[in-house]
């Protein structure tokens, strides 16, 4: 399946859901499961879903569901339709480190990059938990916050932790990853979510170690719109919500420059992720959840052919 | 193309264009710091301090300023210098003067409808700003109304005017015309002149001299017509049978045609009734006389009128008059002694018709305080004048308005009147052989009016040979004076009544005066003067002003008769039945027919009052005389060159560029509102 990069993609039957409606909905898991739910539903060709072949229970026939995988020998002793569910790497540890330092306490237009983060980590975990993943969370600033040790049982943990998440601190990957590369001890797959404030060899440095015991590293670069297009038209002081340092701004004279400077810092991350087989994807905060959703599975079985 | 501007004083505001200025260099900057997740991209970025150096939307920038210069264009009122066009319609704005003739000659049948006509097409052809006055003119001129370009007010000022009784002067009206016309600011100016173009109406000496590049449109509403027959003058010849008075009219009737009319009815009316018809030819251009049979004068105050039968011109077919009785003006003599003191002013006094002098002559000791009741002169012929009742009584008379002589001579004592001679009286001045003369004579004094002209009596022929010399005081004024400077003739105002003091005698003993031809006026105008008699008129003019409380009056009531001087209430009924005030006793006649003047101090009065036949002389001038007469003398130049001249004022607002200008700068700012609405809305989407 070709997925486009565009956010008003072609993607066939999905409909995509702004994320600033989502941030209208206060239940984490009700905006998890409104994400992945419809966009499990409108795959009507969904290739992902159970990537395993092992068999995990029936359930009733859903309009929307392949009609290939209804078990029609269940059919003919009930005379029902049946669909046949698979467990998908069972007991995979799923677990997302989700980035709360305080530059991601920002949003230019209401919805901050940390709730447009912890929408996505929700959806991917209960996204992975129907997948009978074992789901945890690590929050992490300048060091590791919050924990959620991985656990079939655990979703609700951890969207409950998820949903009480502050950023309160400045950020540091290298020392806060380094932490939690410490902390991992079965390989499973990571995702993780963050800004990415830091020279690229730095995030390199820290994201890297993730992988020494077998883990998949899976990236999310999130950015508000205005740190790519850095719209602003009056001149003034900038401040670092990190540092607090602030510097005199013309964003006139300046925004070019600044834009060169961003998205060539993504290009790299997104080069250097690749050279060492980290799936890497760069979302600002108006694209759609589903969309990265997409961007993620695609990106998983890109890989898994791959490999 | 040149420019300038009627405000020039608000292009100051020109100044407000460093105000977008302002705006579009000047970057606006945050007071707060914006809250930025990290500046490790930014903190790489050269800062640049060139932020006030560069405009920012500069089509934005354009709107603004073209708006704010525009404005201040606006209200700097821009005026092209061009020459105006001159067919705009300020380039032809008119002031017009509408002068029509309402002099009774105007009456002539259809005229007055032609000229109402021709002032309504005057009216209609009004447009734009045109501005009209309308002037009525007869003797005098009235304007009736403001200047207007309003039809239906001009309608209404022209509406229910009929011609009037008056006389036909044009420099009154054109004066009027000309005054509004030099204070107009339109560039054109205009009289239309309607009139039937009388000859007698002009006679060249007006003096108008209209404002540069006036037109005049005379508009002539007679056809030539000259047929007309007026009752042209009436003469009365009174005679007394049997202490009644009887009066015969003679009329004269007047032909301006030029065809005869045989059998005119020529009637007499006497209080409203006809009291006899004749008939008349009269040849053409001619005129004729009809005398009619006498009537009785009974009564004071009879109103009467010739009358011919009504044509053309019903103006002049009538010819009112007032008859009174014949006055007797009441003279009483108290005479010193000596008969021939007295005997010269007797006899002068007694040859008298108009008016009749009832002369009484009594020894100055006999006369007593009742003798002076009804008389209207009382003269005091050297003697002297008893103190006491006599006196007092003599004091009152005066006061009331009786008239006193005194006669200086030998006997002469008048110390009972101290405060009635105007100054102390002297001895005898004996002036030696051939005497003294008049030297000094007031001739504008009614007594000597009528010696005035030349030939009409010669005062200083008389030979004074004594004369008491009087010392006039403040209250009396020397109306003659001996060739020694002495004081012949003295005057007093006592009250309503007047003193005259004669300082020699009226015998043949002090001076030969009696016997020279001058005394018998002398003594008349003397006396009538002494009395305030004047000869009333049996008619008057339209047009004339009359003194109704003064001298002029018919009648010459007892002195003791008179009332106070009332005045305040006095009031004239007009023919027509209008009421006029008459405060200051002149009234101005201008209706023909019969007035009534009421509150007199003399009782009721009745004035006759007939056209001036000089309007009856219907023959016709040429207009392009009246035209050339009043002519600027610049020769005016073309009317492009009046449009040039239009002040600035009118040509601004008639170019009125300042509208435009609002209208293009409101057009700015709605774009330039749209504009940056979208600009705003793009750079919040952003």
């Amino acid at each position: 399946m070709r997925v486009s990069h565009h956010h008003q993609g072609t993607v066939p039957g999905a409909a995509f859901v702004d994320p600033q409606v989502l941030s209208r909905i206060d239940n984490l898991e009700l905006v998890a499961r409104f994400v992945v739910d419809g966009f499990i539903n409108g795959l009507h060709k969904s290739p992902y879903l159970g990537l395993s072949l092992d068999f995990a229970e029936h359930r009733a026939y859903m309009p929307g569901d392949d009609i290939r995988r209804i078990d029609w020998r269940l059919y003919a002793r009930t005379d029902r339709y049946y669909v046949k569910e698979y467990e998908a790497d069972t007991n995979a540890n799923f677990i997302v480190l989700l980035d709360i330092s305080k530059s991601m306490d920002f949003g230019m237009k209401g919805l901050r990059k940390l709730d447009y983060a912890r929408f996505l980590a929700a959806s991917l975990v209960y996204f992975s938990n129907q997948q009978r993943d074992r789901v945890g969370l690590m929050t992490f600033d300048n060091d590791l916050v919050d924990y959620v040790p991985c656990s079939a049982k655990h979703l609700n943990v951890v969207l409950h932790t998820i949903d009480r998440v502050q950023p309160e601190r400045p950020g540091a990957l290298g020392r806060a990853l380094h932490t939690i590369a410490g902390t991992l001890n079965r390989r499973g797959v990571l995702v993780l979510i963050s800004d990415f404030y830091e020279p690229v060899d730095a995030v390199l440095d820290a994201v890297k170690p993730l992988r020494y015991r077998g883990n998949d590293v899976v990236v999310f670069h999130v950015l508000d719109p205005a740190e790519i297009e850095f719209p602003y038209e009056e001149a003034g002081n900038f401040e670092d919500l990190e540092t607090g340092e602030r510097i005199p701004i013309v964003p006139a004279t300046q925004r070019a420059k600044y834009t060169e400077l961003v998205l060539g810092h993504v290009a790299q991350l997104g080069k250097r992720f690749a050279n060492d087989q980290i799936d890497y994807s760069m979302f600002d905060t108006a694209t759609p959840l589903d969309y990265a959703l997409f961007q993620y599975l695609s990106n998983r079985l890109r890989l898994q052919k791959a490999r | 193309m040149p420019f300038s501007f009627l405000a020039p004083i608000f292009l100051a505001g020109l100044a407000a264009l460093a105000i977008p200025v302002a705006v579009h260099l000047i970057q606006k900057e945050r007071k707060d710091a914006v809250r930025f997740p990290s500046l490790m991209f930014l903190s790489q970025v050269p800062y640049k301090s060139t932020r006030r150096r560069r405009i920012r939307n500069w089509l934005l920038f354009a709107l603004r300023s073209a708006a704010v210069f525009l404005l201040v264009a606006a209200f700097s009122r821009p005026l092209f210098d061009r020459e105006l066009d001159a067919a705009s319609p300020l380039a032809t704005a008119r002031e017009v003067v509408i002068l029509v003739d309402r002099s009774f000659s105007m009456g002539y049948a259809g005229r007055w409808e032609r000229a109402t006509g021709a002032a309504n097409a005057a009216i209609d052809g009004l447009s734009g700003d045109d501005r009209a006055t309308i002037i009525f003119f007869d003797g005098g001129a009235t304007i009736a109304n403001q200047p207007t370009g309003d039809h239906a007010r001009l309608r209404s000022a022209l509406a229910g005017v009929e011609p009037g009784s008056d006389v036909t002067r044009y420099g009154p009206g054109l004066k009027l015309a000309q005054g509004i016309l030099e204070t107009s600011d339109k560039p054109r100016r205009e009289i239309v002149l309607i009139s039937d173009f009388q000859r007698a109406g002009w006679d060249g000496g007006e003096g108008v001299r209209l404002p540069a590049r006036t037109t005049i449109n005379p508009i002539n509403v007679s056809a030539g017509e000259t047929e007309d027959l007026a009752v042209g003058n009436v003469a009365f010849r009174r005679e007394e049978t049997n202490e009644r008075e009887r009066v015969t009219t003679t009329a004269r009737v007047v032909n301006t045609g030029i065809d005869p009319v045989n059998g005119v009815a020529v009637a007499l009316e006497l209080n409203g009734r006809e009291l006899e018809t004749k008939r008349v030819d009269v040849a053409a251009n001619d005129a004729a006389t009809v005398v009619f049979s006498p009537f009785t004068l009974s009564e004071d105050n009879m109103r009467g009128a010739v009358r011919l039968a009504p044509d053309r011109l019903t103006a002049d077919d009538a010819f009112h008059f007032v008859l009174s009785r014949g006055q007797a003006v009441s003279v009483l003599i108290a005479d010193g002694g000596t008969s021939r003191g007295s005997l010269y002013l007797e006899r002068a006094l007694g040859i008298s018709d108009r008016p009749e002098y009832r002369v009484e002559v009594k020894r100055a000791e006999s006369v007593r305080g009742a003798d002076f009741a009804g008389r209207a002169v009382v003269i005091w012929a050297d003697a002297t004048v008893p103190p006491g009742e006599t006196g007092r009584r003599l004091r009152e008379f005066v006061e009331n308005g009786g008239g006193l002589l005194l006669i200086a001579g030998q006997r002469s004592n008048w110390d009972a009147l101290t405060d009635l001679v105007p100054g102390t009286v002297g001895r005898v001045t004996d002036r030696a052989d051939p005497g003294g003369s008049l030297g000094y004579i007031d001739y504008s004094h009614p007594a000597f009016e009528v010696f005035r002209a030349p030939r009409s009596g010669d005062l200083s022929a008389a030979r004074f040979f004594r004369y008491r010399p009087v010392e006039v005081d403040a209250t009396g004024e020397v109306r003659a004076r001996f060739d020694d400077g002495q004081p012949a003739l003295i005057e007093k105002s006592v009250g309503q009544g007047r003193v005259l003091v004669w300082t020699s005698t009226m015998d043949n003993y002090w001076s030969d005066m009696p016997l020279q031809p001058v005394f018998l006026p002398l003594a008349h105008q003397l006396v009538r003067h002494a009395g305030g008699f004047a000869e009333a008129s049996p008619w008057f003019s339209v047009g004339q002003v009359v003194d109704v409380a003064g001298a002029a009056v018919a009648t010459v009531d007892s002195a003791a008769a008179r009332p106070a001087a009332a005045g305040r209430d006095r009031i004239a009924i007009a023919p027509g039945g209008d009421r006029v005030e008459v405060p200051t006793g002149l009234l101005r006649l201008e209706e023909r027919g019969f007035y009534e003047v009421r509150g007199n101090t003399r009782g009721e009065r009745i004035l006759a009052v007939n056209v001036d036949l000089a309007e009856s002389e219907l023959a016709m001038m040429d207009p392009q005389d009246v035209v050339a007469a009043v002519q600027p003398r610049e020769d005016g130049g073309p009317a492009l060159a009046t449009a040039m001249q239009i002040p600035a004022e009118d040509r601004e607002r008639q170019q009125h560029l300042w509208w435009y200008l609002l209208v293009v700068t409101f057009i700015i700012l709605a774009t330039e509102t749209a504009l940056s609405n979208r600009l705003s809305r793009r750079r919040t989407a952003r």
